[in-house]
């Protein structure tokens, strides 16, 4: 009868296991001599790709207002509610801004679905990953927080344009 | 020598001990880090002086702080008493171990040994498996089934392994035809180890030894995955850092044990032949005894990093369908070569 | 009857029916934008385009009569393809102004973009631009861009409101509307524009912007205004009360209401000066009290009259069931018999659509259910002057704000040793009182309105107090309801320590040693059916959305002195 060999059937060497054993231990002993991949963190700080999904922000236009206009989609479509707008009029050609724009980091998850839906490229992942709170109140990034120059998210939207 | 100074030799080399003992417990962990760090290309603890040097400390200092919680189910006497056991075992098995050859200082000729008893070999085998109550009864103390769990594998594997221990040390007796540790090393000369001579038992004295320690691939009472921490689930603060002091100890015990036993213990071969003076033949033997010790432990820690733990029945099987008789084997090596030989 | 073949289905209809209004009766929509059941059929926006067999084109369904044996197909190729490109047409012009749009997420345009349209325009060209944000009236905007031309405001203006105000200008794809030269939408239910609009061009300034409509919660209510008692939704974002809008009932409002109900009868509601828990007057000064406290305290100084002194105001801002217990404790606990309520009527208001005279909602039910004076007691004019004369000295009034009403009554109830008041709203009443109990809005509580047809409807609570939890006590919830907790300020907001009047009353009878187990206004409720014979064999859900006439009878207890 012939037994097709399946993987799980060891050779004679591979039964005695020592010879398996002692690859092992060259494996691992030679990994100690390799080079090392940690970033010392607070030293050295890890500048991420821009297709890093950081800490949700708005995008300032130059003339120093957002972009947003309070449409709400972003509230809608994040998962756990994280997201609070409330829409106001104005005079510009736009109509409506956000008179408040609320981010509870608490609940953020980072899913990007925001910036997804986001018909006017008007909320971006930035690179920031540094968060941290002492209180729920001081988690609740409000528009004073979220707006950030359009320049330093450009990276972000060009690479939305390219792969959304 | 007069009893007087037996005991102020005595009280000085225990003290000795004790504190290398307590260093080389401390630096194991920091060690163990290091290593594992390296065989996973990290860099391990470096934020507590340099090169985090300090980290033990830091560790033990955190350990202190951590809150005492005793489970309302537990046993709260034999709780308590488990990590004493096990620290108390760990630490008095180091006595009948020589870390050098007899050394002559002011006229007096002082054994590098705590205690040079001739049933030496006994008394450690005796005290090991004392130290499987330890774990045992924490496991069963805690009123967790992790740690009852955790407490039976624990004292199902120590008794299985213990016998090929056991027979593994049989071939090591014939040769040396004692059971005085000090004679043990003596009959190894020259490259005439027992690692050399029986190299089965060898093998199965090391693993048995792992097996001893609740060391990785044989873990199995602590087996995090499965039984959240195994016997030491329900300690914290310092009756865990009970148990992990012991640990660790004991890998220092087993790690002198396999020197003792098979590895020349602190012989540096042929070094007579070098003419040197006395008293730097005594210090290159004692080095050469830590040295040996050194990379055994480096090897626990190495083996550790590198293979997965065994599932329960294959620890078994290893058990007593391998090692058992294989240690069997050995002794008749053991005999054969005596009787070839006429050593 | 007459019979014809939609899509396979058989509908039967009425001589005269069009194909669209027997298939709406049959429970079947046909796409359609332009038509709307109240107005006269137009026909322009041909979204409604069926295929009829043996007729060489294809039909609108809106205004072709049906006959019997026609073989009409919705869904035929010929008819899903003359869909999909009326939908192109429409959407070439439409401009992109969805995130902007208060109409997102009610849109007719937007749902049949989705479900009848094939999702990608070949327009490349520049759309056409038009005038936006133009204010047609006093409380509606204007999106000329969004406008589809279906021409519903218009003949509404014309039909319903018999005010015509609005009129298509220019031809192609340069239409617009516009108000006639010197006029302005500004008739008095202008506002039901901004619903039949079927897009965003129409929006309600008083709204505009609030809130998206997915965030609100929407709750079956009736309308405060007046008599009428439109049947209304409330929607709720946060516990806040942000619009109201018409809901169908074809024996009280139809598809309508008026711009005053929408506009006025709801902002009280999230005023500033609501009344937050009971408030008792220590120095001149109204001091927070706890519920406890400033009812024993009230009990206690009660107890100083004889039941001669002391007279009951009821009040048809309240519900039935505030006014029957409030009748129960003056009548069968204190054992007064001046009890009445004071009548609300504004003869500019009323008209001959919709608007009542009577500018309270439940006039009607007050009376029925018994807060009027027992025999030999004094009626709402009588127990002025009583009070004038002194002879009356302690008087409880329901949820009225009588002083505002009359200013003349201001001097009178300052003559009083004791008022006591409840009150949404610190008014010109509470400013007189020393006891003011917090009631809860019309919009946070279960309770029956009686309109002046003798219609009994149900107002159900949209917005939360702080006792009430909006998913145990089954109120409706919006997303955020459901999911916020009590660490988010978008979910626990606006909540006022206030209780229906019910509740207070009971506590008070209480406290005079009467046992009542009545755990909600339902149980008050089927009280009153047991004990008054108008309302028998009635309770909330026979009552249901559409409310129930009663058999009207002139009540015994209606006697006036």
């Amino acid at each position: 009868m012939n037994l097709r060999r399946r993987k799980k059937d060891l050779t004679f060497w591979e039964r005695i296991y020592i010879p398996e054993i002692i690859k092992g231990l060259a494996l691992t002993l030679r990994t100690m001599f390799k080079p090392k991949f940690t970033v010392e963190y607070p030293e050295v700080k890890f500048i991420p790709p821009a297709s890093y999904r950081g800490r949700p922000v708005l995008v300032m236009e130059e003339n120093g207002k957002e972009r947003c206009v309070a449409c709400g989609l972003c509230a809608r479509v994040c998962p756990p509610l994280a997201i609070e707008v409330q829409a106001a009029e104005t005079q510009d050609e736009k109509e409506r801004y956000p008179v408040k724009f609320e981010i509870n980091m608490i609940r953020c998850i980072f899913c990007g679905f925001c910036e997804e839906v986001c018909p006017e490229e008007a909320i971006v992942m930035s690179k920031d990953y540094e968060l941290s709170f002492s209180s729920r109140e001081e988690a609740l990034y409000g528009k004073d927080k979220l707006l950030t120059p359009i320049k330093q998210v450009q990276d972000r939207i060009d690479f939305l344009r390219h792969y959304k | 020598m007069t009893i007087l100074q037996l005991i102020a030799f005595t009280a000085v080399k225990i003290l000795v001990i004790f504190t290398m003992m307590m260093l080389t417990v401390s630096y194991l962990v920091y060690f163990e880090r290091k290593i594992s760090a390296w065989a996973q290309n990290r860099l391990g603890p470096n934020r507590v002086g340099w090169f985090g040097l300090l980290q033990p400390f830091a560790d033990v200092f955190k350990l202190a702080l951590k809150e005492d919680i005793v489970p309302t189910n537990a046993n709260k006497t034999i709780h308590t008493l488990a990590p004493m056991i096990a620290l108390f075992v760990a630490f008095t098995t180091y006595a009948v171990i020589p870390f050098g050859p007899d050394v002559t200082m002011f006229g007096i000729t002082v054994p590098l040994v705590v205690a040079d008893v001739n049933i030496g070999i006994l008394y450690v085998l005796a005290l090991s498996s004392l130290g499987v109550y330890a774990i045992t009864l924490a496991g069963w103390s805690s009123g967790s089934k992790y740690s009852l769990l955790g407490g039976i594998r624990s004292s199902a594997q120590m008794i299985s392994y213990e016998i090929s221990m056991g027979f593994s040390v049989g071939g090591v007796l014939l040769f040396a035809g004692s059971l005085r540790p000090v004679a043990i090393v003596q009959a190894q000369q020259g490259w005439m180890w027992n690692a050399v001579l029986q190299p089965i038992g060898f093998i199965t004295f090391l693993v048995s030894a792992f097996a001893e320690t609740n060391r990785l691939p044989f873990d199995l009472p602590e087996a995090e995955p499965e039984l959240v921490g195994g016997f030491h689930t329900e300690y914290s603060s310092m009756k865990f850092a009970g148990f992990f002091l012991a640990e660790y100890a004991n890998m220092i015990i087993a790690s002198a044990l396999i020197v003792t036993l098979y590895l020349g213990g602190w012989q540096f071969p042929y070094i007579e032949s070098f003419g040197l003076p006395a008293g730097l033949v005594a210090i290159i033997q004692v080095l050469t005894f830590l040295v040996k010790i050194a990379f055994l432990l480096f090897f626990f820690i190495w083996v550790r990093w590198s293979i997965p733990r065994f599932r329960y029945d294959q620890l078994m099987n290893l058990g007593w369908k391998v090692m058992f008789p294989l240690s069997l084997i050995n002794i008749i090596w053991v005999a054969c070569l005596i009787m070839i030989f006429n050593l | 009857m007459p019979k014809f073949v939609l899509d396979g289905i058989e509908i039967e209809f009425t001589q005269g029916q069009t194909i669209m209004e027997a298939a709406k009766a049959k429970g079947i929509t046909i796409p359609h934008f332009c038509w709307h059941p109240e107005l006269s059929i137009s026909g322009n926006c041909r979204v409604c385009l069926v295929e009829v067999e043996k007729m060489p084109k294809l039909v609108i369904a809106c205004s072709t009569l049906a006959s019997d044996g026609m073989v009409v197909f919705a869904d035929s190729d010929k008819a899903v393809s003359a869909r999909n490109a009326v939908m192109e047409f429409l959407l070439i012009n439409h401009p992109l102004d969805c995130p902007i749009c208060d109409e997102a997420g009610e849109c007719k345009l937007q749902d049949y973009a989705y479900s009848h349209s094939t999702g990608e325009s070949r327009f490349v060209e520049e759309k056409v631009h038009k005038p936006k944000r133009v204010p047609l009236g006093p409380r509606v905007m204007f999106d000329a861009e969004r406008c589809i031309s279906c021409s519903r405001c218009i003949r509404f203006c014309d039909e319903i409101a018999k005010d015509p105000e609005l009129t298509f200008v220019k031809r192609g794809d340069r239409v617009t509307i516009e108000t006639y030269p010197g006029r302005e939408l500004d008739n008095p239910y202008s506002m039901n524009v901004v619903d039949i609009c079927p897009v965003g061009a129409l929006t309600s300034r008083d709204f505009r912007f609030k809130a998206r409509v997915w965030e609100l919660s929407s709750t079956k209510s009736v309308c405060y205004g007046c008599a009428r008692g439109c049947n209304t939704e409330i929607w709720v974002r946060n516990n806040e009360v942000l619009r109201l809008t018409p809901r169908y009932n074809k024996d009280v409002n139809s598809y309508w209401m008026c711009d005053h109900g929408r506009i006025n009868t709801f902002k009280f509601v999230n005023d500033p000066s609501r009344v937050d828990g009971p408030f008792m007057r220590h120095n001149d000064n109204l001091i927070r009290a706890g519920w406890d406290e400033a009812l024993s305290k009230a009990v206690s100084v009660l107890k100083h009259y004889t039941k001669e002194e002391i007279g009951f105001i009821a009040s048809p801002y309240a519900t039935c069931e505030d006014n029957f217990l409030f009748a129960q404790f003056a009548k069968n606990v204190i054992g007064s018999k001046h009890i009445d309520f004071m009548r609300h009527y504004d003869h500019s208001f009323g008209d001959d659509f919709l608007k009542q005279d009577d500018i309270s909602p439940n006039s009607k039910g007050v009376e029925l259910v018994g807060a009027v004076p027992g025999k030999g007691g004094l009626n709402f004019d009588g127990i002025m002057a009583a009070i004038k004369s002194g002879r009356i000295k302690a008087l409880y009034i329901l949820e009225d704000d009588i002083v505002s009403a009359n200013p003349e009554f201001g001097k009178i109830l300052s003559k009083l040793d004791l008022l006591i008041v409840h009150a949404t709203n610190f008014n010109k009443t509470t400013d007189l009182a020393e006891f003011v109990f917090p009631a809860s809005t019309y919009t946070a509580r279960n309770g029956i309105f009686v309109n002046f047809q003798g219609r009994a409807q149900r107002i159900r609570p949209a917005a939360s107090t702080i006792e009430q939890d909006r998913s145990l006590d089954g109120m409706s919830l919006s997303r955020l309801d459901k999911f916020g907790t009590q660490y988010d300020s978008w979910a626990t907001g606006n909540k006022r320590d206030a209780r229906s009047s019910w509740k207070i009353l009971q506590a008070l009878m209480q406290l005079y040693g009467i046992k009542q187990k009545y755990s909600l206004a339902e149980d008050v409720f089927l009280d009153i059916a047991k004990n008054i014979k108008t309302f028998h064999g009635l309770n909330y859900e026979i009552i249901g959305d559409q409310g129930s006439l009663l058999n009207l009878v002139v009540p015994e207890t209606a006697v006036k002195v």
